[in-house]
This record gives C-alpha cells, structure tokens and sequence, in this order.
C-alpha cells in the first residue's frame, strides 16, 4: 500500500519538502496510531511527535522507502511504548461484551457497517503486539516479513501471532455476529 | 485472502486525520526551526574546531594552530599595552610628587623668612623696651 514518493524526497530538508512528507504519509500515521489507541486525541497528539522526531531526523534517512520504513517503525514502537507508560489494561477478547442489541443478519455484506465498527473494537482490544501486527498487516497491507522487520522480530513469529489473532478476530465475530459464511 | 479477512482489511483501511493536522505539524517544525541556533555548530566553519584530533579533516590542525598563534600574539600586546599604561601613569605619579616637593619646599622657605623676620623684631623691642620684671630698674637703686 506504499504510494510512490519522489526519489529526492528524503534528500532535502526543506521545510517545503517536509510538508510534502507530511501530507503523504498523515493518514498512514495517524490511522495506525488511532487504530492501536483508539483515542482520536491521542493518536494526533502520537501522530504529531512522530513527524516532529521525523523532522529532526530526515537529514539521516537516505531514501523516500526509508522514510515510510522509519514511519511505521517509529510510530509502531510509540505506540506500545504509549500503551507501557499509561498501564491500559489488557482486555481479553472472551471480556468484551457482546455486540447485544445490534440486529444483524448473517449473510453480511461487503463493507458491513456493523460488522466494521465490531471489527474495530475487536481489533483495539487485542494485545499490544498482536494488534499491532493486525493493523500493519490489514491497514498496510505488509507481509509477515516486512513486520518482523518493523518489530524486529522473527517472522515465523509473526505467521503464529497473526494467525491466532485472525482466530480469536474470527471466533468472536462468529458468537457475536453469525457466522461469516463466505469466509474462504 | 479470506471473505473475513477483506471485512478485516475494509474496517481498518486508512483514515484520514482531523483538518489541519499537516498545518499543525509544520507550526512545530517551524518553531523548532527558529528555536535553533543558525548557523548550527555541525554546518558551519566552526564545525572544523570540533573533534581537532580526528585525523579526518586536514584544515583543523591549520586551524587550531591560527587560534593558538592568534591568543599568543593577542597576550602579548595585551602585556605590552598593560606595562605601557603602567610606566605612563607612573611618570604622571613622579610628576606630581615632584610638584607638590617643590611646592612645599617654596612654602617651608617662606615660613622661614617669617620667622627670622619675627626673631628678628623681637630682639629690636627688647632692647628699646627692657622687661620690667627682670630686676630693679638703676633709678629704684638709686633711691634705695
């Protein structure tokens, strides 16, 4: 899902250029920072900083795929560090309630509303780690190994982590929702 | 990709961030850059004092040795302007000690010739007018 930036993007540190940066790459930014927060605030206040350490640092950065790799690793990292220092507790899946109330049928529809917002919360909800790597995976669009890369961990790592998540996702939407029929 | 995976890829597509979030972020880049000193130490010619071991850049050793000649040569005329103002301000003083030496010694004279010149006028008086109670006057031992 990366955009093509210009080869010279990261070559000059204008001010100019920089809100050229900016404006390329807010939403990648702050959808990642608000999708793991789930606090519009804090995301843009998140989003903020990570631009501002981007700022400081683009004389380091040799190229426009360095700049968006940096991106995603400074903002990933910020967020669980965010979510460290303000001690959130972590909610199980099996400890979120039930979507009761809402009237849903079971043969869903492309870009169900219900079933879209019940994916959002289910997805905040996940542990830092897993959650994050659902969100490079389904809002970026990245493979497991250039995850591993962000998080610097294994990749193998990342297969496991996002199939259990993808399992727990899958599992509650199911009790909840109905099940999800053309799910193959 | 699976049907549920698309639904997971459909909820968390991208969202854009609130208006003006772009502006916000160049009004704290620009403040940052003001806030900083220009020329930063790492881009101008200063930067070729820093570090002046590293064997990198020829210029530094030209460099620290120009700052080095520069403070001698500035102590030096430092010193030499210092004992210049010093030597000077002591003519001044021996000057002025030599003045007031000669005004005194020009008030001691005439202090002197006024008290000859008292000296003097006293002894005249003592002979016209002898002291009445140094003895008995030549009539009163005649009379006796």
């Amino acid at each position: 899902m990366a955009e093509p930036v210009p080869a010279e993007e990261a070559a000059d540190v204008t001010l100019g250029d920089f809100a050229e940066i900016v404006r390329r790459h807010q939403s990648m930014v702050f959808s990642t920072a608000l999708r793991f927060l789930a606090d519009p605030p804090a995301a843009e206040e998140l989003a903020q900083d990570v631009f501002m350490q981007l700022h400081a640092k683009l004389n380091t950065l040799k190229s426009p795929e360095h700049v968006v790799f940096w991106l995603r690793k400074v903002t990933s990292h910020r967020c669980i560090d965010r979510l460290r220092r303000s001690r959130m507790p972590q909610v199980s899946l099996d400890d979120l309630p039930d979507s009761a109330g809402l009237e849903l049928s079971t043969d869903l529809q492309p870009a169900d509303p219900f079933l879209s917002r019940r994916l959002k919360q289910l997805v905040a909800s996940l542990p830092a780690k897993a959650r994050l790597m659902v969100i490079l995976r389904y809002q970026e669009d990245l493979s497991a190994e250039d995850i591993a890369g962000i998080l610097d961990m294994p990749a193998a790592t990342v297969k496991s982590h996002l199939q259990r998540a993808l399992a727990m996702l899958r599992d509650k939407v199911v009790s909840t929702m109905g099940e999800v029929r053309s799910d193959k | 990709m699976t049907r549920f995976e698309d639904e997971l890829k459909n909820a968390l597509r991208r969202q854009a961030p609130p208006d003006g979030f772009a502006d916000r972020v160049l009004a704290r880049a620009a403040e940052q850059d003001s806030r900083q000193v220009k020329p930063s130490w790492r881009h101008s010619w200063l930067r070729i004092f820093a570090q002046p071991f590293a064997p990198a850049n020829p210029f530094r050793w030209a460099a620290v040795a120009a700052v080095a000649v520069g403070m001698i040569v500035g102590g030096v005329h430092y010193r030499n302007v210092h004992v210049q103002r010093e030597r000077a301000q002591g003519e001044a003083a021996k000057a002025q000690l030599l003045l007031a030496l000669r005004i005194a010694g020009g008030k001691l004279q005439l202090a002197k010739a006024r008290v000859d010149q008292i000296n003097s006028g006293q002894v005249n008086s003592d002979q016209r007018h002898p002291d009445p109670n140094s003895g008995p006057t030549a009539n009163q031992q005649e009379r006796e």
